[in-house]
């Protein structure tokens, strides 16, 4: 018996999180909203990939337990396959999503753009709408994070959207060899910084 | 007949481990100590469960040795001492099922037929957003379902 729920049941639902979350229980401290949202998202990701993996062969190593969040539980998540996957083959993988389901209906408040220098309109633009964006990312990373880690594998995931609608670059690194990078990356994740995790993540693989 | 199920997680934690009988051994009586308050069977099955962990550990890192496809989630007969033997299943989340039973003859189909409503029934359980991942599993409900599943077991592989 499968039971169903309507997916704007679903979207609704995370918005009201990050909502609550930023806005209401962490009102000034974007930080600690999202550290909050990160580890709710690491409990779904613990359950959701027991559930996911109860019918499948054992995984032989860390690839095949990779390849399986990459595929099936992507496409049980978000209802679509990942659109491109990207590795440096040293612990690195970056996951490229071009229309993604959860924040295909979000716009930006095309307000915020107006009022932006004249001189690099669109380059502000991006960047408001990308903090806008940026604690809604949060959830998906911890459940990616958490799937992971309940299948042994411990890593850092971090997330980046460019143009609107929906084009999310997820990225994570495994760990145990890069130990000092995980840790820039973490820093670097707080709502002025995405930016720049992005750019840290693509030098590693570039 | 069933005599113990387990559950034990990924750092070899016990997560549950409930007992189906009362006391069957003939050579012991009930008036052998208790040891901070456990029985003394109840801790002769924690004692079966924790040495049948390290067959699972060996046959998960010997994979050619003891001849087993590597991929597969049950892992048959664990160890057949004594008066009981103990099978084993391994999950791709590091979970051990551990199944106790002092029938002489049990079908590999029944076995595999058992663990698979075990993992259903523990993936439930865990699903539970109350559940502490890494804590034991306090669910009534669980334990319930645990208890039909082996019931049915017994009844299925009796004939």
């Amino acid at each position: 018996m499968v039971r169903e729920v309507s997916e704007s049941c679903v979207e609704s639902l995370l918005a009201e999180i990050v909502l609550s979350y930023c806005s209401g229980f962490y009102a000034n401290k974007p930080e600690l909203a999202a550290r909050r949202i990160e580890a709710i998202g690491f409990q779904v990701g613990h359950q959701l990939s027991e559930r996911y993996t109860m019918d499948r062969p054992r995984f032989t190593d860390n690839l095949d337990a990779i390849k399986f969040i990459c595929k099936d539980f992507w496409s049980e998540l978000f209802k679509k396959q990942i659109d491109n996957l990207k590795t440096n083959h040293r612990g690195t993988f970056v996951l490229q999503d071009n229309r993604f389901r959860w924040l295909a209906h979000m716009s930006v408040d095309p307000s915020v753009q107006a009022s932006g220098n004249i001189q690099d309109p669109s380059a502000m633009a991006e960047n408001k709408s990308a903090q806008a964006t940026g604690m809604h990312l949060y959830f998906p990373c911890g459940i990616i994070r958490g799937a992971l880690s309940n299948l042994g594998i411990e890593c850092a995931v971090s997330a980046d959207i460019s143009n609107l609608p929906a084009s999310l670059c997820l990225a994570f690194i495994i760990l145990m060899p890069l130990l000092w990078l995980s840790q820039n990356l973490f820093s670097s994740i707080s709502l002025q910084n995405a930016d720049y995790a992005a750019l840290l993540v693509q030098s590693i693989i570039f | 007949m069933i005599v113990c199920v387990a559950v034990v997680g990924h750092q070899n934690n016990p997560l549950y481990i409930q007992s189906f009988t009362k006391g069957d051994d003939s050579l012991l009586r009930i008036s052998i100590l208790n040891v901070e308050g456990c029985s003394y069977h109840s801790l002769k099955r924690h004692h079966i469960v924790h040495c049948s962990l390290d067959v699972v550990d060996e046959r998960v890192n010997n994979p050619k040795k003891s001849g087993l496809i590597i991929n597969e989630t049950f892992l048959g007969l664990l160890n057949p001492t004594e008066n009981y033997k103990v099978y084993g299943y391994l999950t791709n989340t590091k979970v051990k099922f551990i199944l106790v039973t002092t029938d002489l003859e049990v079908r590999d189909v029944d076995a595999r037929v058992f663990f698979g409503r075990f993992h259903t029934a523990y993936v439930d359980a865990v699903s539970n957003p109350f559940h502490i991942p890494g804590k034991k599993i306090t669910s009534r409900k669980f334990a319930e379902r645990v208890s039909t599943i082996v019931k049915s077991f017994g009844l299925s592989s009796g004939g």
